[in-house]
């Protein structure tokens, strides 16, 4: 009988945790996200040395191509930031640069971003841009080793 | 059969280790000796009567061995709780902290969406202003299947 006793007790508390802790934080992740821009940024070097084509652009290979005349394309780097309209996120770029974006007030599906590219203390470039929630805008132009850098920004 | 020899038997016999043939010899030996039949005699008496010691000291004995073994058996349970306490203690922390890991992991881990392939739904992008100081930006636009382009062009560089 104790034994009995002793094999039902686990459970208890575990599921008890679970139940306490899950309805606060999904209570949490939504009222979050409705107020909060998803920034994202895929830095690709572009160049002419070899063919390839990083599968991480996805649907974006064939439209770079289209675009740009450069042989080679390959994803150094992706991040994401969650950010709060007026918060300013920092990404990190190759050479010294660094992207800041931060997200504006809109209405509805739209995302309004203010964007900063810097080279150390030299401003390469101030934008504000108005996308769709899930829109994507490239910025390319500067230059790393045998080629350039194009930023894929989006915002969901 | 002598009568020293007859002793011999007579001990042998007592501890059961005599032959069959041994024992003829030695009962034919005491049914002619009196003084021999009676050491025997005295000599066989000795075992049940050390029994009957035995018992009788056993009983007397009885109800403090069996508050020993109570004792002892308390004991050994007490023992047996002390480890079993710390196991389950330590089964319930793991418990919550694997539920607890489980639940933070299905809620924060990065989903596929950070290594998933880029698949914009829309390149419909409004350039409210633009500016730098590093050189000329130009804009590319190439039409509503293509994405919009910021191209800066440092001194001249690219």
């Amino acid at each position: 009988m104790a034994r009995r006793n002793l094999t039902a007790r686990p459970g208890v508390p575990a599921l008890s945790f679970l139940l306490l802790l899950l309805p606060v934080l999904l209570a949490a992740v939504p009222s979050e996200a409705a107020n909060t821009v998803s920034v994202e940024i895929g830095v690709v070097y572009a160049s002419n040395e070899g063919t390839s084509m990083d599968p991480a652009l996805g649907t974006l290979r064939g439209k770079l191509q289209s675009m740009f005349n450069y042989t080679s394309y390959r994803m150094l780097d992706r991040k994401r930031r969650s950010l709060a309209v007026g918060e300013a996120g920092e990404f990190e770029l190759p050479g010294r640069r660094m992207m800041r974006a931060t997200p504006l007030s809109a209405e509805g599906n739209k995302v309004r971003l203010s964007i900063q590219i810097s080279d150390g203390p030299k401003n390469l470039l101030t934008t504000t841009l108005g996308l769709n929630r899930g829109g994507v805008v490239l910025v390319g132009g500067p230059s790393h080793q045998a080629g350039v850098l194009i930023l894929i920004i989006s915002a969901e | 059969m002598d009568c020293r020899t007859a002793h011999a038997r007579i001990g042998e016999k007592a501890d059961g280790i005599l032959p069959r043939d041994a024992g003829e010899e030695l009962s034919g030996h005491l049914s002619g000796c009196p003084s021999c039949a009676a050491e025997d005699a005295a000599t066989s008496a000795t075992g049940p009567l050390l029994r009957a010691l035995v018992g009788i000291r056993a009983a007397e004995k009885a109800p403090a061995l069996d508050a020993m073994w109570t004792r002892v058996r308390a004991g050994i349970e007490e023992g047996r709780e002390a480890q079993r306490r710390p196991r389950w203690i330590a089964r319930w922390v793991w418990l919550s902290a694997a539920v607890a890991l489980a639940v933070f992991t299905f809620l924060f881990y990065p989903t596929g969406a950070d290594r998933s392939p880029f698949h914009p739904r829309s390149f419909d992008v409004a350039v409210e202003d633009v500016e730098s100081e590093a050189g000329t930006v130009a804009l590319v636009d190439k039409g509503e299947d293509l994405p919009r382009v910021i191209w800066i062009i440092e001194d001249g560089k690219t």
